[in-house]
């Protein structure tokens, strides 16, 4: 009895389980939601994703306030979407340079903003965030601004030797290769964390002073924060314009990076499962909420002021709250243990 | 030429006032609490409908609708801490109320698209189509009430700061909490009193603006992006650098929009901004919180 | 098409509501229901748009449910589309696999209608929209959607030409907002005017942010002489703007010379909230409530007596897409196919905002549903019979 919950304990800690799991669960969800709806919904959730972890990267582990993650986003779509509507370049090549220009993005507003801290940087990454949709709207000879681009096709059918071809007209393969490059950056971000990489951006979050005491390059090492959580929000954008087929610069505008930061703050900040959480939670709720008509949005609202009031570590608390209850159900243990 | 740009300058302190009021709030909030209140764009939408209420349906007197706005923003304010940011102070996240009052401006935004529907309310004061013509020039009288308000309240908010018991604690509190300790202030209770001040001058600010801009649910949230700008661009936590930031916002859209183009204000302000912060983190005008740097 | 079993009738409720509605046999005979789903957006600023639409969509059903149309009776699904591309996708699939509309209406926003178009045409359901102006909605044309309202081109050249020629106009300032439409329309306002020999003094595109039109009109006043002032905005920004270039001393509100130009989008009623500003404007309206036609008339009675206020042009196009989708029902159509089938043989209709009849990208090609307006200083319109 004691040997075997000791397994199921050791199971249930495992990193391997709960990502086979995961892996798991992507496969079956366009098996359980047949309807075009709900998968569209899924593509959906798997994108938010990729923009909620990508900014937890840069907020919860390296601790920068970084409210452009709406820039980064429009930023992978529109280069991506360009490359392929003006110059015909193939979707994987223009899906790299969607990523690596974000990417850079990034790169360029942390190298700015290197001296800058706390509201500051915040309200610095708002700007850039702001001028960033400013030139996508008012610059209309390459963007089109709010005429928007129109028809961008899904990303080009895969022929893997061996196998069928693989349509991303169908919703259920674009849904897996969404979920599965989410999945890709979650496991990147995770070994990043587990990394000493992760142990070096936590001592700079908790006190910078004492970090570069130690002879680490703070300045470098937020910048690579920032690079890497800006990619995946690149990354996120390019399957956004592959998947609507419509772009206008509205997508991008500011209130989406206080969407993202909500999905962030309501999963759990500082942990990558989260805001996994929480982006589903955020992209689900108010499609579930559509019954209720003129009320849906008021109740969303009210949602998430509840969850942050009452829930200040966010979903994952909740969760390691009800965890414990459980565990401490579980036979064998004792009350101390 | 000469009259198109002194008009323009007159345009633009307008509307460069109207922003300060909007901004003032949220410094103040910062800089006691330094804390953003995403919510304070409904507190301007509310306190114009409120004036708009007052006025149209209660058949009130339009100045008088100015003080019940100031009164409905003030007992906002009250609520909006006392909900929401004094249960979340002590949480340990600084995000935690930014993300609650982003809940609470959907909700409030969808509430009043529920109460007063999303057709714009036509709120023309007795003032509004008064025009006078002077060399070349025009002003509306309801441009020159709101500089003669705006103007005499924030000179009241900046004898209050300056000359009051309670206005130097304020201050004592916004460039150092012990201090204030020592000179044995309830910081809770300067906090609420930030609050209602802020929200008081946000309402108040919506009454003027109402008859100004597009008065539907969705109207604060086209002032609060230039708020958040002035605010860093005069300094986080600095009045006066609040009130010469707002008016140049003010100035920069009008004078945008007479020789670029209206399209690209957002443009110009936040170019100025990042200039800001590239060249004086602190804000254009003061170096208080040396901390943030 | 759904055909509900009779058995659903014969419940309490449903026999109490045949009593109340007095006939029987008309309920029985309308045993039948055509389910039209309305995308429009309820939420956020295009909710502007959503809440007149479904004013105008409701007293159209409560018309036509009296006794039904060859048997059928009409039934509407609103969806939230919000004025914006994946919204309305969203939108669109759960409208498709949940409540399988035989036919579909709506978004105003070009773009989300845009974004809607290929998710009709795949599920095979004909989609009538009302309110956008985008001419690539029509060009080159989706065998499933039909637009009853003008396009952007047809709107641009016949108000450009009118004014060049009609109103003797020969510069122009172009005022819009920066959407879609704004963009679309002052665009071909703009080429064929020039192409006529006028020229454009001013090319101003603003946010629906801009909060303050006097810098604006104090622009237009240092620029010279205009003619004509094209405005591409909505009825909230259109007030400002109207009001400031009266203050400026431009239109003649204000004593100036220029002559504000208006589209579509502004509302009957926009003249009485501009107050004295508005003399002068002169604007092409989709729904003209002098009109003396008797489904006008009746329309607007009608209107008056369900929501006790007067109708603006989005009550009447949502109303008429309605009744057009009655009409084809009328002509025989029974579900998806047929519908589309009849819409695309519409002749001859005539609705509220005027008559339809498409073209082989479906659009519609009748302009009567154009009537330009001038306002007068006692802020009714006259009438300009240009077209």
């Amino acid at each position: 009895m004691q040997r075997q919950t000791t397994v199921m304990r050791a199971v249930l800690n495992s990193r391997l389980f709960w990502l086979i799991v995961a892996a798991v669960a992507i496969g079956l969800m366009p098996i359980i939601f047949t309807d075009s709806y709900w998968r569209t919904n899924l593509i959906v959730c798997a994108i938010n994703v990729m923009l909620a972890i990508g900014l937890d990267f840069i907020l919860g582990y390296a601790g920068q306030l970084n409210l452009g993650q709406s820039a980064f986003y429009g930023i992978g779509a529109y280069v991506s979407t360009l490359l392929i509507m003006k110059l015909g370049v193939p979707f994987w090549i223009a899906f790299g340079c969607g990523v690596l220009l974000s990417g850079i993005a990034g790169m360029l507003l942390s190298l700015f903003a290197v001296r800058l801290r706390g509201h500051y940087l915040a309200i610095a990454s708002l700007g850039f965030a702001v001028i960033t949709y400013q030139i996508l709207v008012n610059w209309i000879s390459l963007t089109q601004g709010p005429l928007g681009i129109y028809a961008i096709p899904p990303p080009p059918a895969l022929q893997l030797p061996g196998l069928p071809i693989i349509d991303f007209k169908n919703l259920a393969n674009l849904f897996y290769l969404t979920a599965g490059f989410a999945f890709l950056a979650y496991l990147l971000l995770d070994q990043l964390v587990r990394s000493p990489i992760g142990e070096t951006l936590t001592a700079i979050r908790e006190d910078e002073v004492s970090a570069a005491s130690l002879g680490i390059n703070c300045q470098a090492w937020k910048v690579f924060a920032f690079a890497v959580g800006s990619s995946v929000a690149g990354a996120a954008g390019c399957f956004y314009a592959s998947f609507v087929g419509t772009l206008v610069p509205d997508a991008f505008f500011i209130t989406e990076s206080f969407t993202i930061l909500a999905m962030v703050i309501v999963g759990g900040m500082g942990t990558l499962i989260g805001p996994v959480w929480g982006a589903i939670l955020l992209t689900v709720l108010p499609e579930l909420l559509r019954g209720v008509g003129d009320l849906r949005l008021i109740i969303y609202g009210v949602a998430v002021t509840l969850v942050v009031l009452f829930m200040p570590g966010g979903m994952v608390q909740a969760a390691r709250f009800i965890a414990a209850y459980f565990r401490s159900l579980l036979p064998g243990r004792g009350a101390g243990a | 030429m000469l009259s198109v740009l002194l008009q323009q300058g007159i345009n633009g302190i307008v509307v460069g006032s109207l922003y300060v009021l909007v901004a003032l709030g949220l410094t103040l909030i910062y800089g006691v609490l330094v804390q953003i209140n995403f919510a304070h764009a409904d507190i301007v939408t509310l306190g114009a409908f409120a004036a708009y209420f007052f006025t149209f349906v209660l058949g009130g007197n339009y100045l008088a609708s100015i003080a019940v706005a100031l009164v409905v923003g003030a007992a906002l304010g009250w609520l909006m801490n006392a909900l929401i940011f004094a249960p979340l102070r002590n949480r340990g996240n600084e995000l935690l109320p930014l993300i609650a009052t982003i809940g609470v401006s959907i909700m409030l935004q969808n509430t009043m698209l529920a109460w007063f529907g999303p057709i714009p309310f036509a709120f023309d004061t007795p003032y509004s189509n008064d025009v006078i013509r002077v060399a070349g020039m025009f002003f509306t009288i309801q441009s020159v009430l709101i500089i003669v308000v705006s103007t005499a309240t924030i000179g009241l908010l900046y004898a209050f700061m300056k000359f009051t018991f309670l206005g130097k604690a304020l201050r004592a509190v916004s460039q150092d909490r012990e201090t204030a300790g020592l000179m044995g202030i309830n910081p809770n209770q300067l906090i609420m009193l930030t609050f209602v001040i802020a929200s008081a001058l946000a309402g108040m600010g919506g009454a003027m603006l109402g008859p100004v801009l597009v008065l539907t649910p969705f109207a604060g949230t086209s002032v609060i992006v230039k708020a958040f700008a002035i605010v860093i661009i005069g300094g986080f936590g600095n009045v006066e650098g609040t009130i010469i930031a707002g008016l140049l916002v003010g100035l920069i859209e009008s004078y945008t929009t007479q020789f670029l183009d209206p399209g690209l204000i957002d443009i110009v302000v936040f170019a100025l901004l990042l200039l800001t912060l590239a060249l004086r983190p602190t804000g254009l005008i003061a170096e208080k919180r040396e901390e943030n740097v | 098409m759904t055909i509900k079993p009779t058995i659903r009738h014969f419940t309490g409720a449903a026999i109490a509501a045949m009593i109340v509605a007095g006939s029987v046999n008309a309920v029985f005979a309308a045993d039948k229901t055509i389910k039209i789903g309305a995308l429009l957006p309820m939420s956020g600023p295009g909710s502007y748009f959503g809440a007149q639409d479904k004013q105008g969509i409701e007293l159209a059903l409560e018309q036509l449910n009296k006794s039904g149309v060859n048997g059928f009776k009409f039934e509407v699904q609103y969806e939230d589309s919000a004025c914006s591309p994946l919204p309305a996708t969203q939108a669109a699939k759960r409208l498709l696999e949940q409540y399988k509309p035989d036919v579909a209406i709506g978004e105003e926003c070009s773009d989300a209608t845009l974004a809607i178009m290929p998710i009709m045409e795949q599920a095979k359901v004909p989609f009538v929209n009302a309110g956008s102006s985008s001419i690539k909605i029509t060009e080159p044309g989706n065998p499933w959607t039909f637009r009853i309202m003008p396009n952007e081109v047809m709107q641009g050249v016949d108000i450009a030409t009118n004014a060049y020629k009609k109103l003797n106009a020969r510069t122009a300032v172009l005022l819009y907002e920066n959407t879609n439409a704004g963009i679309g329309n002052a665009k071909v306002f703009s080429e064929t005017f020039t192409k006529l020999g006028g020229k454009i003094l001013a090319d101003i595109g603003f946010g629906r942010d801009v909060n303050d039109f006097t810098s604006i009109a104090t622009r237009i006043a240092g620029v010279g002489k205009v003619d004509v002032i094209p405005t591409y905005t909505l009825e909230g920004q259109g007030l400002k703007i109207t009001q400031a270039l009266a203050q400026a001393g431009v239109t003649k509100g204000g004593g100036g010379q220029s002559i504000q130009l208006g589209t579509i989008w502004l509302p009957f009623g926009f003249e009485q909230k501009a107050g004295k500003a508005a003399l002068g404007y002169v604007r092409i309206v989709q729904f003209d409530p002098t009109d003396k036609r008797e489904i006008v008339r009746g329309f607007i009675q009608a209107f008056k007596a369900k929501y006790n206020q007067d109708p603006t042009h989005l009550h009447a196009h949502a109303y008429d897409q309605i009744i057009l989708i009655a009409d084809v029902v009328r002509r025989g159509a029974k579900d998806a196919q047929s519908i589309r089938d009849g819409l695309a043989a519409t002749k001859g209709f005539s609705g509220v905002t005027g008559s339809v009849e498409f073209d082989k990208t479906n659009q519609n090609i009748k302009m009567d549903t154009i009537h330009y307006m001038e306002t007068l200083p006692d802020l009714s319109w006259k009438a300009h019979g240009w077209n």
